[in-house]
């Protein structure tokens, strides 16, 4: 299932829901045209969502009643209960299709036919605002006649050993189906060909083409007006032809043929089981009952005869339409059943069945009798189906009679439609439990759901102070174990249900990128720019916060690389590349951080031009001019009010852009490269955390305070001695793998005026931070361990502090405070 | 060109599609005597079926596939038969 189904699944559940309800609300105060509105326009949205998929059914019922419902809010029908109760029916038949669609990911074509009358009986409802015809009349009993008058011509064409291999076929259980197909006139124009779709009817028997009309005189035809009628009879599953004509149920009638019309001439126009026409095939099979009947006693399968010659029979009573014999029928089978003996039914058949002398037989049927289905040959076939079915031989034998009830049902045939499409419909509200399976729940909740989880993370943390406390203070090493033992299962747990709220609150990437085609299409086209835009990693997924809050720092770069790297074709022809741009937008994962990549083709940036405007613009001194790198240099366009636009433009250049860019994208624990290169194209590199719920600090002593740093910006931790410290210019800094690193004392940092301890080797403890680029050494008096906290940003009085991110509560109570080295430095 | 008008006879080839049944009814107007000969046609639409109906064609060979060709019949031959 496609997450466009699955979205679509979600969402039409609500709007049935809303339907509903406005229709229950629609009740109480019928005139109200505001609630009318929004009754279309649910239904209208419904119907928009399902005509992305191929449900054909779902949207022609949809479809009636959207027209209807625009006729009712026209006013020009008034709205009524029986429109009520068709529309809430309607909604319930889509509710089983969702059911359907949900299940298997697709809508079956079985639902066709009553797809089909459910848009009719609604389009009804808009010629007249009346009461309309009970839903049972499909297929009507005038229809039903008509399709058996041509079904009769048929058969009586059928050569008579087909007709008899056919009886014998249905008889076993196999379908056979009647199909009558009306294309619509003007099918032509709308590209469909009745012929091609009939011809792709599996295992046609029987198939004529005709016209519903004469046809008129060769000058004034219309070629393009279908006036043909197309049957066929097959032995198709019925499945499989609703399948076939799912798009065009109303044009079509599919009905299954009983054996029984089989057997019979049709050499009349009224082939009817229970018609005078049927006495010959109801005779004939009654006899062969009764050559059954007179078989020896003594078989092993003689209950299962008996029950199977009791379910014809019963089967020809109700086709033949003596109801009133059945009971006594029953009995006498009861009775056969207990005896094992077959008189009971044969006196049964003598009573009520009596046999007429052959030469009455003749005389009532003058006509030329076909090939009928003999007793031989009938009882051949019925033997066989006796010997092959395991419903009548593999079954225990039936101890009391009351067993026997439900084997009448087996050969029952109906000439209406097929019997599993009618079994799910007219189905309510109330006897659905469809079970929904996405949960809409408030953001709210999930953010308590994961501060309670992210302090039961803390709160497991202090088990380890806890066995050390036993350890140390009370000597007990034995329950210290057992407490480190519990903490390992408590730390899993907790693990994973952190894991289990990070799922919950993920989102794929694709939520902002799918905003970009249009950005990228609408502002190239203003700019006279050509664009191939390229997406990739659309599924990636990250936390709901970090992906909102990364939508506008991502339009912001896409912006200035179509505004500032992207030349115009003419520009990039002379250039030696392809007038189209290329500007790739790439989001993957790495580890427990999400990468997304910004990358485009064009002019990239100079570093000399950034150097001299950031000159200008005061924002380096003319030693620094000198001395910065070409990379530092390009990595300026992130200072605050840097811009090297000439010219403002509603797009771009105002000068705030890169720096808001970094610092929201440092706010949720972000970092931002840019890599350019002249004449080649500029690279941003946004580096995200999966999820900022909980943080993994390292806690450093310092004037014996404990501070936390967060991991992501700690590079090393290393120890240095005092000589190997020197100053330059006044300032402290080591050697360190071959690199200067500027070194700074952290309670300098902090205003506390105390010089910073050394280990008794007299080494000072160093960690190397990174503060956008650059690594610096701060010294601290001591390093502990590492911990997982959930930051809490200050607040209230707090917020203006600098150089903190932020407070935690560790697992002995005490409160840690974070430091922001970015802003301390 | 899926049908090829002769002298007398059209001869349909491969599939012929709705967009030949105008021309198809004309040439029928102007020969009313003229000759179908199908054996090549693989399909035929059905607003060609119905124009052959009304004109109560006489097919001079019938498609070789078979299926197509029993649906064929049914609908043009009887025609056959009543005339």
């Amino acid at each position: 299932m496609t997450p466009l189904l699955e979205q679509f699944i979600s969402e039409a559940r609500d709007l049935l829901q809303g339907i509903g309800e406005k229709l229950l609300q629609l009740e109480t105060s019928p005139g109200s045209p505001e609630l009318m509105k929004e009754l279309f326009r649910l239904v209208h949205t419904l119907k928009g969502g399902s005509g992305l998929f191929e449900f054909p059914e779902m949207t022609r019922v949809l479809h009636a009643g959207e027209d209807l419902l625009d006729t009712v809010r026209d006013g020009r029908v008034a709205y009524s209960e029986s429109l009520a109760d068709r529309l809430l029916e309607t909604m319930d038949f889509v509710g089983l299709l969702m059911d359907e669609i949900e299940a298997t990911g697709s809508s079956s074509a079985a639902h066709a036919d009553y797809s089909a009358h459910l848009a009719k009986s609604l389009q009804q409802l808009m010629g007249d605002s009346g009461e309309v015809k009970s839903v049972e009349s499909v297929p009507g009993p005038a229809k039903t006649a008509a399709i058996s008058a041509s079904l009769s011509l048929a058969l009586s064409e059928l050569p008579a050993a087909l007709r008899m291999r056919l009886y014998r076929d249905v008889m076993a259980g196999s379908p056979l189906s009647w199909l009558e197909y009306t294309p619509e006139a003007d099918c032509f124009f709308k590209g469909e060909d009745p012929l091609f779709l009939m011809l792709q009817i599996p295992e046609t028997v029987w198939g004529g083409i005709a016209s519903a009309q004469a046809m008129p005189p060769l000058a004034e035809l219309d070629a393009y007006r279908c006036q043909l009628v197309f049957r066929a009879l097959t032995a198709a599953e019925p499945a499989i032809l609703h399948e076939l004509f799912r798009y065009i149920p109303e044009q079509v009638g599919i009905t299954a043929i009983p054996a029984l019309v089989l057997a019979a001439p049709h050499d009349d126009n009224n082939g009817v089981p229970g018609s005078e026409s049927d006495v010959d095939g109801f005779r004939a099979i009654v006899q062969s009952q009764r050559e059954i009947l007179s078989l020896p006693d003594n078989d092993a399968w003689l209950p299962g005869r008996l029950q199977s010659v009791a379910a014809t029979l019963a089967a020809c009573l109700r086709a033949t339409g003596r109801k009133e014999l059945l009971a006594s029928l029953e009995k006498s089978l009861a009775l056969a059943l207990t005896e094992v003996k077959a008189l009971p039914l044969q006196t049964w058949l003598d009573e009520f069945l009596p046999e007429l002398p052959e030469k009455e037989k003749n005389s009532q049927t003058c006509r030329e009798v076909p090939p009928l289905p003999r007793a031989s040959g009938l009882r051949a076939a019925l033997r066989t189906s006796e010997c092959s079915s395991a419903g009548f031989t593999g079954q225990p034998l039936p101890e009391t009679p009351d067993n026997t009830a439900p084997a009448y049902e087996e050969p029952s045939v109906s000439t209406a439609s097929h019997p599993d499409v009618e079994i799910k419909f007219g189905r309510r509200a109330e006897d659905s439990y469809a079970v929904a399976r996405t949960l809409k729940v408030d953001q709210g909740k999930i953010d308590r759901l994961m501060s309670l989880i992210g302090e039961m993370v803390v709160a497991k943390n202090s088990l380890p102070y806890l066995a050390n406390r036993a350890e140390a203070q009370y000597g007990a090493s034995e329950l210290a174990r057992e407490i480190k033992a519990q903490y390992a299962v408590v730390n899993r747990i907790a693990e994973e249900m952190q894991d289990a709220i990070m799922q919950i609150r993920m989102m794929p990437v694709s939520f902002i990128f799918q905003r970009f085609p249009r950005l990228v299409r609408d502002t190239s086209r203003k700019l006279g720019k050509e664009v191939n835009l390229v997406l990739a990693g659309e599924d990636t997924e990250a936390d709901k916060n970090i992906i909102e809050a990364l939508a506008d720092p991502l339009i912001h770069i896409v912006r200035n690389s179509l505004d500032h790297g992207l030349e115009p074709p003419g520009q990039r022809r002379a250039a030696g590349k392809p007038a189209a741009g290329r500007l790739s937008i790439c989001a993957s994962q790495e580890s427990d951080r999400v990468l997304i990549d910004i990358a485009d083709d064009g002019k990239g940036i100079d570093p000399d031009i950034i150097k001299r405007k950031a000159y200008e613009n005061g924002l380096i001194d003319e030693a620094m001019l000198e001395r910065i790198t070409d990379r530092e240099a390009v990595n300026l366009v992130f200072a605050a009010g840097f811009s090297t636009a000439a010219v403002v433009s509603d797009l771009s250049g105002r000068g705030v852009g890169m720096d808001v860019v970094r610092s929201t994208v440092e706010k949720i624990g972000g970092i931002v490269t840019l890599d350019s290169e002249k004449g080649r194209g500029t690279r941003i590199r946004l580096s995200l955390p999966l999820s900022m719920a909980v943080s993994n600090v390292m806690i450093i002593v310092t004037n014996d305070k404990v501070f936390g740093v967060p991991m992501e910006s700690v590079v090393e931790t290393v120890r240095v001695s005092r000589s190997a410290i020197r100053s330059i210019q006044r300032r402290l800094t080591a050697v360190l793998r071959e690199r200067i690193i500027p070194l700074l004392s952290l309670n300098d940092l902090l205003a506390l005026n105390v010089p910073q301890r050394a280990n008794e080797d007299g080494e000072l403890a160093v960690m190397v931070v990174r503060v956008h680029d650059d690594l610096i050494g701060v010294i601290v008096d001591d390093f502990r361990e590492t911990v997982d906290i959930i930051l809490k940003p200050l607040t209230g009085i707090l917020g203006g502090l600098p150089g903190y991110a932020g407070s935690a509560l560790l697992g002995d109570g005490s409160v840690l405070m974070v430091l922001n080295f970015r802003e301390l430095i | 060109m899926a049908i090829e008008y002769q002298k007398n006879t059209a001869r349909f080839d491969g599939v012929v599609g709705a967009d030949e049944a105008e021309t198809l009814l004309e040439w029928l107007q102007k020969h009313t005597k003229g000759k179908l000969a199908l054996s090549a046609c693989s399909h035929l639409h059905a607003a060609n079926l119905q124009v052959l109906m009304a004109a109560k064609a006489q097919i001079s060979a019938w498609p070789e596939d078979e299926v197509l060709a029993a649906w064929l019949k049914s609908a043009l031959a009887q025609q056959e038969l009543n005339q």
